[in-house]
């Protein structure tokens, strides 16, 4: 009985200690992301919304009209950005088209016997 | 370790290259550059810089230099002599280039432009890329004699043997004289700045030779040849529109004659139904209307790019996209001289039908024309050899063709005009087409006119008989009748049936038979 009543007390003792130390890890593990999280950014909507307004009308329609005006540059151009596919790229390539060619672009050679 | 004795040491050869291609990229100095910029034009290099992507210049023969030792020269050498050569990229796309630096003695030609000039067309031509060239030279070097005509010479056969198997543009950003102007003729297309000049004489010699006094711009600037020789087929404000339009060309056409031009992603609903079509043609026979406004509202929005708008208005050429795929369209211009076909008209469309040949390109033909030009004039020209250039053309091409009658086809301009004759895989019509033998009145006259004349009231009798003519032959029942029309289509459906035919003709091969090359009519 004295041995079970040692046996419970040094088992408490245990669970207790490791428990204790978790709970320390815990709290330290806690502490450092706390302390290594970035600032909070203070939502300033106000702000923001006076930014957005204070951006002149003219200089939004401009800009506008520059990006409309550069893909339209770059889709007259068939600029790669705009392009299904590398000119002469061989994986569109159709079999009949590319023999025909051949043939059409060889025809005036003699032939080779 | 010490360099051995006499021989430069690897920094000091280092120099040497530096310093070499130091006063190379310095072309003529700073003086002639600051005069280049006076006359409101770049310098070769800042040509290059606009027309190719960044970084992507690789430079050959920058530091050739000639050997000639009279009139002075032995003091004028310049690495680079006066043309910058070499290859660079084009929206990611391969390309050969050679500009003229009018900076180095005035850009004259000379034998060892003509090496470098040819090294590049032979390599162009091997890998199969485009070849521009940005022209700005005084003419062939004096100095050098007939070699520097020879040189000209080598030049040329090179344009000829990648004549239609690499797309080559010449743009002429200065002067361009005597035998230097052969060269860009000889090329696919011409763009001119203004300010520049293209001539075989110049105002000098014209003036002591004939005494007519002429400046070079009326003689040979961008506004003649764009307007009146047809030299030119894009004219531009500056030197650098000229480049912005040449990037715009190369966009519809492909690297070779073995390539299709590339497609782009379709932006453009294909099955986009543009009831405005459907009331753009007058009812009223004889009012205007611009074909142009046809095009840009059937083909992609903003892709048609006009070529040789000024020259031979009653025809309209050019590229547009449908569907994201590169067209040529060939149409008549009802706006100018009611679209009847002339000399100039016939060489126009003839040439560009050709490129379009040459190139992949599928033509789609819009057809509204009274007949060929009468006239004494027209016929001692000889409008006949020239209006065959358009048959010839139309029946050698082997590319997709598809026509669409809007308005007037009448007599042999039926025929020439991309008629199922002419090889035309599909034709259709609009319901206003008038598909006839001629118009009504001279048909009545021919076939009516003792009837008429033996008439109690010959005027009423002709009025009657041409509404009869008119109820029987002007419209294109008749045609599609006897299978010479494919389909009658409303206008509003044209470019949806376009984008299924042209898909459907994508892989359309055709083969004329085996001969060293034909005789097209000139």
């Amino acid at each position: 009985m004295n041995n079970l009543g040692w046996g419970l007390q040094i088992s408490a003792l245990g669970m207790g200690l490791v428990f204790c130390l978790l709970a320390l890890l815990w709290g330290l593990l806690t502490l450092v992301i706390k302390l290594d999280a970035p600032p909070a950014a203070a939502p300033e909507p106000e702000a923001a919304a006076e930014t957005a307004t204070a951006l002149d009308p003219a200089l939004v329609a401009a800009i506008t009209v520059a990006v409309l005006a550069h893909g339209t540059q770059r889709r007259a151009e068939a600029a790669p950005q705009m392009r299904i596919h590398w000119p002469g790229s061989l994986l569109h390539a159709s079999r009949w088209v590319a023999a025909g060619r051949t043939r059409q672009n060889h025809s005036w050679q003699r032939g080779r016997h | 370790m010490e360099d051995p004795p006499n021989v430069p040491g690897a920094s000091a050869q280092l120099e040497t290259l530096r310093d070499l291609r130091a006063r190379s990229l310095e072309g003529g100095g700073a003086r002639r550059i600051e005069q280049q910029h006076a006359r409101g034009r770049l310098t070769a290099r800042e040509r290059l810089a606009a027309l190719l992507d960044a970084g992507s210049f690789q430079e050959l023969g920058a530091l050739a230099t000639h050997d000639v030792r009279d009139f002075g020269l032995a003091d004028q050498r310049f690495p680079g002599d006066g043309v910058v050569t070499g290859f660079g990229k084009v929206n990611g796309r391969r390309i050969a280039v050679f500009a003229h630096d009018f900076t180095v003695l005035g850009g004259s030609f000379s034998e060892v432009q003509s090496r470098k000039i040819t090294r590049i067309q032979h390599l162009a031509l091997e890998s199969g890329i485009p070849l521009i060239g940005l022209n700005d030279s005084g003419g062939a070097r004096i100095q050098e004699g007939v070699r520097s005509l020879a040189a000209y010479g080598e030049v040329f056969v090179r344009n000829v043997m990648a004549s239609g198997v690499i797309p080559q543009i010449s743009l002429i950003l200065g002067p361009c004289a005597g035998g230097a102007v052969y060269s860009p003729a000889l090329t696919d297309f011409v763009i001119m700045a203004q300010g520049a000049s293209m001539f075989l004489t110049g105002p000098d010699v014209v003036k002591a030779v004939t005494g007519e006094a002429v400046s070079a711009d009326d003689l040979g600037g961008a506004g003649v040849h764009a307007s009146r020789s047809g030299v030119a087929h894009l004219d531009a404000p500056n030197d650098a529109a000229a480049i912005e339009l040449a990037k715009r060309l190369l966009g519809y056409l492909p690297q070779n004659n073995a390539e299709d031009p590339p497609p782009i992603q379709p932006y453009d609903p294909a099955d986009r139904a543009d009831e405005a079509l459907d009331t753009l043609i007058p009812a009223v026979e004889n009012q205007t209307y611009d074909m142009r406004e046809v095009v840009e509202r059937v083909f992609d929005r903003g892709s048609f790019l006009e070529l040789q708008p000024h020259y031979a208005a009653n025809a309209l050429t050019g590229f547009a996209r449908l569907d994201g795929h590169a067209i040529g369209i060939v149409a008549n211009q009802p706006a100018h001289m009611a679209g009847a076909l002339d000399i100039d008209a016939s060489d126009k469309i003839s040439r560009f039908i050709r490129i379009c040949d040459a190139y992949n390109i599928p033509v789609v033909t819009f057809v509204d024309c009274p007949g060929f030009l009468p006239g004494v004039d027209q016929e001692y020209r000889g409008v006949i050899r020239h209006g065959a250039k358009i048959i010839y053309a139309y029946c050698e091409a082997t590319v997709p063709k598809i026509s669409i009658v809007t308005r007037k086809a009448m007599g042999g301009a039926y025929v020439a005009m991309s008629s199922k004759q002419m090889r035309t895989d599909l034709a259709f019509a609009w319901p206003t087409a008038q598909i006839a033998v001629m118009g009504a009145e001279p048909a009545v006259r021919v076939l009516y006119r003792n009837e008429v004349k033996d008439a109690p009231d010959p005027k009423a009798k002709e009025r009657e008989l041409v509404d009869y003519y008119r109820d029987k032959f002007f419209n294109p029942y008749r045609a599609a009748d006897v299978g010479q029309i494919d389909e009658v289509i409303e206008p509003r459906e044209t470019r949806w049936r376009l984008v299924r035919a042209l898909e459907l003709l994508r892989t359309k091969v055709l083969q004329n038979p085996p001969k060293k090359h034909g005789l097209i009519p000139t």
